[in-house]
């Protein structure tokens, strides 16, 4: 289990993280997802235990991870730009990984090069970006990690490679128990694989649930009426209001049933109640905190 | 073996308690029959096995299947358990759909027909097999 206790860091003056508090179970997948420049990267460097925090506890298993080279067997980062030595094969990163991690598989490591079909004796350096990607995760992945931490992963890869490894990642979580951390923009990939999600604005962890959680308890509701009830809107829980034409569009927080029987009572003439999809969730959360989209006229 | 659609909004456990349970219901799946291992349908499905253990769990509190511990999750035998609330809920949609059916004209006699054959279909009356 990966826990975190008011967790705070600063880059000189500027506060990166605010105590942020997060418990991420074992063999979860974690999608962390925020605005831009919310701290995501900083918090998962410090998971990683590549920076040190401030203030607040930090710790996998039981144990700090900064500057814990056993721990860090286990626990693997792949950043959004992976590095490579200049001049190294594929081949020699591998040898180079099968000294320093103790678990290596180099079983795994030749099964994997059939699947990715990428050529050992070739320079990394040589590969295009998506290959490289490829590369950082063929090397983490023989490693056997117990904590894998991704920063946006899947950028630059095919939808067929983006595929394989998401499977690759998943049987791991199934058969070995892995706890995965994804950080993403694309919320749609997000939403299919991660069974937790945290979203961070401006450095504090404005919220943390389980996703189907989350999408049960807010809903999205497309009605139309002959006469509008204005008590109707009164009893509601509404996050956010729209209307066009005729239709209201609304967003209310709260559970299903309930909801469902209040709108059923006004006898509204069209009726749809349908679950947000992450991404409007992720809209109407981060419009809480006065993170609107706002149609801009240029 | 099952087929979800990722683009859908309804969440994925969802999807697939109500794909099992239509195999279950139109006995494609036997009672007492195996259910996929939770290993074998993540890695088939690429789902994240966290979310099918969600679907199997929700399944077992209905009454559709029930677990061994080491062994896996079976196809239940259905008339037996199925939760006060399950029926409670398809009683509320027949409602719903009868309802319906009454104001777009469709007559008492039409449904009565369409009751007898749907249990004609699934064999008569299955509770004293």
């Amino acid at each position: 289990m990966i826990k975190l206790t008011d967790v705070s860091k600063k880059y000189e003056k500027e506060m990166v993280l605010k105590k942020v508090s997060l418990e991420i179970k074992k063999g979860s997948i974690f999608g962390l997802l925020g605005s831009n420049g919310a701290g995501k990267t900083t918090l998962l460097k410090t998971m990683a235990g590549i920076y040190k925090q401030e203030s607040g506890d930090l710790t996998i298993d039981k144990q700090t991870v900064f500057e814990n080279p056993t721990l860090k067997q286990n626990v693997l980062f792949i950043p959004d730009l992976p590095f490579f030595f200049s001049q190294y094969t594929v081949k020699q990163m591998a040898e180079f990984y099968a000294d320093m991690y103790k678990d290596w598989n180099q079983e795994r490591f030749d099964n994997l090069q059939k699947v990715l079909d990428l050529e050992v004796n070739k320079k990394v350096a040589r590969f295009s970006k998506g290959m490289q990607r490829q590369v950082a995760f063929w090397l983490t992945l023989c490693t056997m990690p117990e904590v894998l931490i991704l920063d946006e992963p899947f950028d630059g890869l095919d939808a067929v490679i983006r595929q394989k490894i998401i499977n690759l990642i998943i049987q791991d979580v199934a058969d070995r128990n892995m706890t995965v951390i994804i950080s993403s923009h694309n919320l749609r990939e997000i939403e299919d694989i991660c069974d937790h999600i945290g979203i961070l604005h401006k450095g504090s962890l404005i919220l943390e649930k389980d996703i189907d959680d989350l999408k049960s308890d807010v809903h999205k509701v497309q009605i139309a009426f002959k006469d509008v009830p204005t008590s109707l809107f009164e009893s509601l829980d509404i996050v956010h209001q729209e209307k066009r034409g005729s239709v209201h569009l609304l967003i209310i927080r709260g559970n299903k049933e309930e909801i469902d029987q209040l709108i059923k009572q006004t006898n509204p003439i069209v009726y749809d109640l349908l679950p947000l999809t992450l991404e409007e969730i992720f809209v109407y959360e981060m419009g809480g905190v006065g993170y609107a989209i706002e149609n801009i006229l240029v | 073996m099952f087929d979800l659609d990722l683009r859908s909004r309804q969440p994925i456990y969802e999807q697939l308690v109500e794909k099992i349970k239509e195999l279950i219901v139109n006995d494609v799946m036997k009672t007492d029959e195996k259910l996929p291992s939770v290993r074998t349908l993540a890695q088939e499905m690429t789902i994240n096995p966290n979310t099918i253990q969600k679907a199997y769990r929700e399944l077992e509190m209905q009454g559709y299947i029930y677990s061994l511990k080491g062994k896996g999750s079976f196809v239940d035998s259905l008339t037996k358990n199925i939760s006060a609330e399950e029926i409670e809920k398809i009683r509320n949609e027949l409602q719903k759909r009868l309802t319906e059916a009454f104001f777009i004209g469709i007559s008492k006699e039409e449904i009565y027909t369409l009751v007898e054959h749907t249990y004609l279909d699934v064999g008569g009356d299955r509770k004293n097999d």
